[in-house]
């Protein structure tokens, strides 16, 4: 007998070696590099909103990290075939499953950990400018998962294809399968099909996602249902291969040889597997649009679709400019550009007594009417100016530095004065409906007035009717003009004839000739 | 006896490989000599439990590979070094041995010194943690040698072990053979003669797929002195005389 004593020995010092010799680390650099420069600097580039920010995790991150997974994957498990050792570790004790399962379990290490160290940094930078709410997790648990499902169908085409070229093929291929998802998941409409939810990868969710309704988790489970269901089959595919590989004598010698239990706990990963990516794929198609986004019936609780309650953050005295505090960072800049335009417009019929934030819906986005939702504009008695905070405060986002302040200022004062100047309420859906084209009186009015409190005149576009006229019915030289006539009159003045003629103004029977 | 072969053949399609082999062989280095294609590496993939045989009947340290609870048995107590050795080149000499010693589950707490022995064996220690890559092809066969006797097997099976390694080496390595043949049953498939005259204890010699002689190396000698074969050496003789012989059917 051998002086070394024999016995069954635990997988773990093999899982140890391969995760100290994993190829992944070479990759970790540009893994970071990649990291930084696409995922961490667009989620800086969104609102400090938790759930908005972790988008990033699911679609850049995914998209950045993804490929990778693949590729490295499939390198690693062509290895044995690569390096031509398949004869010599066959010789071995360790079954190809088991050899396998270490290399793939060392691969998922540092990629998972690699992944989890970006989601950590996103959500540091988060908590760092977040002013409300806290860190989602059940994107960080669809991201994971899909990692892991890239880097299994990247193992899967390594161990049945080994050779040089399938690590980039796998990567390619798993680049474009993602891609695929994303523009199908672009184009997916509330009346359409909706098999596309199944993709992680979507649009930018809208400034307040998850801020005034909860984001249900139904799509992140379905999500989870359907990459963990590929992934177990392909482990099932995996643990079956060696029972195909050596059927060359018929598929009962090949099951022999591998070992009958293997091959059933093979078929059985396979068949749940297949069978939780088929209930995945099915409960997407159920999926319907909400205000909070996409619920999925069957998954739903009901109790998600309250609004969370909060208290608005409100700065200034006579007119109150509110909003939620999730941006109560940007209130400050808020009240600042709002209170000289709304000192100007004071007393005025149907002149805002405070400005508030409402949410614009995710089904909006999606370009549904959802009744009940409050609209961006003005309405109610005492009138309240009501904005969105992808309209009112997305040019604040993202870096200080690269923030436009001036130019944000004249924007969100226009959005509030046209709001004003052109009446309430402004019909059709979506945010994009509280900005209507004003007539060339109203342009005038708005322009002057933000001349009046130092603010850069506005720009309305120079929109041409079919016959080449200007559809204002005036130039911008005329409106201009006009404009600088009226900003001219003493603040007095202008509040008289405004207080005087501001209902024929905002029906638009107001003409530039008839601006003082 | 740790082998015994009875009339094993193994086919690819139309080719026979090993043509009706009846071997056995106990405690001992048996050196397995033959031309190019006269199937020794089938022979000893067989024996390695890579290759199942076609036909016949094979049985290793009295188990039947067949089986894949006696296999795992056998694979335990066995050593191979095939005759183009893979190797995964970011790996250290030690992480190597160490990773084979765990694939062949040597228990964990026996391993660090299990390698340890093996590398000094292969005589490696000055290199044991120069990467792979690094190596020269004389140092990777020994790398090769080293994992293959990690476990200290009872059945070791060496592919043309010294192709690669000096004289001094070779040498040196012919003397680890004599030593693990004390007590394992050692099969070393090679072209060199030498190595069989120097290290084994036993020869058979295959042509086309069949054994044609087997007996000791003395007893090859003395057939090279009757003056049938070609050679600058008596073993060298014996060995082309029985070829010669085996192909004209006498």
């Amino acid at each position: 007998m051998t002086a070394v004593a024999l016995s069954r020995s635990r997988p773990a010092p093999v899982l140890r070696i391969e995760i100290r010799r994993s190829v992944v680390l070479w990759a970790v650099p540009l893994l970071l590099a990649l990291f930084y420069f696409d995922s961490f600097r667009t989620a800086a580039g969104f609102p400090p909103v938790w759930t908005v920010r972790s988008s990033v995790i699911t679609s850049q991150m995914i998209s950045d990290f993804g490929p990778f997974a693949a590729g490295l994957a499939a390198w690693a498990a062509s290895r044995e075939g690569r390096r031509k050792t398949v004869d010599l570790v066959a010789t071995t004790v360790r079954p190809a499953w088991a050899r396998q399962a270490s290399a793939l379990g060392a691969t998922l290490f540092w990629l998972v950990l690699a992944f989890l160290a970006g989601v950590a940094a996103i959500y540091i930078d988060t908590a760092l400018n977040a002013t409300w709410g806290g860190p989602p997790l059940w994107p960080v648990a669809a991201g994971v998962v899909e990692v892991g499902t890239f880097a299994v169908i990247g193992f899967t085409a390594g161990a049945l294809f080994p050779g040089r070229f399938t690590a980039p093929l796998a990567a390619i291929g798993t680049f474009l399968l993602a891609e695929i998802g994303f523009h199908a998941a672009l184009q997916m409409n509330p009346e359409g099909s909706t098999y596309a939810l199944l993709s992680t990868a979507t649009a930018v969710p809208l400034g307040d996602n998850g801020v005034f309704y909860h984001v249900a988790p139904d799509v992140a489970i379905a999500q989870v249902m359907f990459m963990g269901g590929i992934t177990v089959a392909l482990l099932g595919l995996l643990t079956l291969a060696p029972a195909c590989r050596v059927s060359y004598r018929g598929l009962l010698s090949g099951v022999d040889r591998v070992g009958r239990g293997l091959c059933v706990a093979g078929i059985a990963l396979l068949a749940s597997g297949v069978a939780a990516s088929s209930t995945a794929y099915a409960l997407a198609g159920t999926a319907k649009l909400t205000v909070s986004g996409w619920d999925i019936p069957a998954l739903h609780d009901a109790a998600s679709d309250q609004p969370v309650s909060y208290t608005p953050d409100c700065a200034g005295t006579s007119f109150r400019v509110c909003m939620h505090p999730a941006f109560s960072g940007f209130l400050s800049d808020a009240n600042t550009a709002l209170q000289p335009v709304a000192a100007e417009i004071a007393g005025l019929p149907g002149a805002p007594v405070r400005a508030e934030e409402v949410p614009s819906g995710e089904g909006v986005g999606h370009g549904l009417v959802l009744p009940g939702l409050p609209r961006a504009g003005l309405s109610g008695t005492p009138p309240v100016y009501t904005y969105i905070s992808d309209d009112g405060l997305a040019p604040l986002w993202g870096s200080p530095a690269a923030v436009d302040n001036a130019g944000w200022r004249a924007g969100f004062q226009q959005a509030f004065l046209t709001a004003l100047v052109t009446g309430p309420p402004h019909a059709g859906p979506g945010p994009d409906a509280a900005v209507l084209s004003p007539t060339a009186a109203q342009q005038a009015v708005i322009t002057a007035l933000m001349t009046a409190v130092g603010s850069t005149a506005p720009g309305f576009g120079e929109d041409m009717t079919n016959t080449g006229q200007p559809a204002a019915g005036a130039t911008p030289a005329q409106i201009a003009a006009a404009a600088q006539r009226f900003a001219s009159l003493s603040p007095a003045a202008r509040h008289a004839w405004l207080a005087a003629n501001l209902p024929a103004l905002r029906a638009g029977t107001v003409t530039l000739a008839q601006l003082p | 006896m740790n082998i015994e072969l009875y009339d094993i053949s193994r086919r690819f399609g139309r080719n026979v490989a090993v043509d009706g082999v009846t071997l056995d062989a106990g405690p001992g280095v048996l050196g397995l000599l033959g031309p190019n294609g006269a199937g020794k590496t089938s022979l000893l993939r067989m024996l390695a439990t890579i290759l199942p045989p076609s036909s016949g009947k094979l049985a290793l340290l009295d188990r039947d590979p067949a089986k894949p609870a006696a296999r795992r048995e056998i694979r335990r107590r066995l050593g191979y070094l095939p005759q183009h050795l893979g190797y995964y080149p970011s790996f250290t000499v030690v992480e190597f041995v160490e990773y084979f010693a765990l694939l062949k589950e040597v228990p964990p707490h026996l391993v660090p010194k299990a390698v340890a022995a093996a590398v000094e064996k292969a005589d490696l220690g000055p290199k044991a943690k120069a990467k792979l890559r690094t190596l020269s092809g004389g140092m990777l066969r020994r790398v090769g040698i080293a994992q293959a006797i990690v476990n200290e097997p009872e059945l070791l099976l060496l592919d043309e072990p010294t192709a690669g390694l000096d004289p001094e080496q070779r040498v040196a390595f012919r003397a680890l053979i004599r030593d693990l043949g004390q007590t394992a049953t050692v099969v070393v498939s090679t072209h060199l003669v030498e190595d069989v005259g120097a290290a084994c204890s036993e020869v058979a010699l295959m042509s086309n797929g069949r054994v044609v002689f087997r007996g000791t190396p003395e007893e090859l000698t003395a057939r090279g002195e009757a003056g049938q074969g070609v050679g600058d050496a008596p073993l060298e003789r014996g060995y082309s005389a029985i070829l010669a012989a085996a192909r004209t059917g006498s």
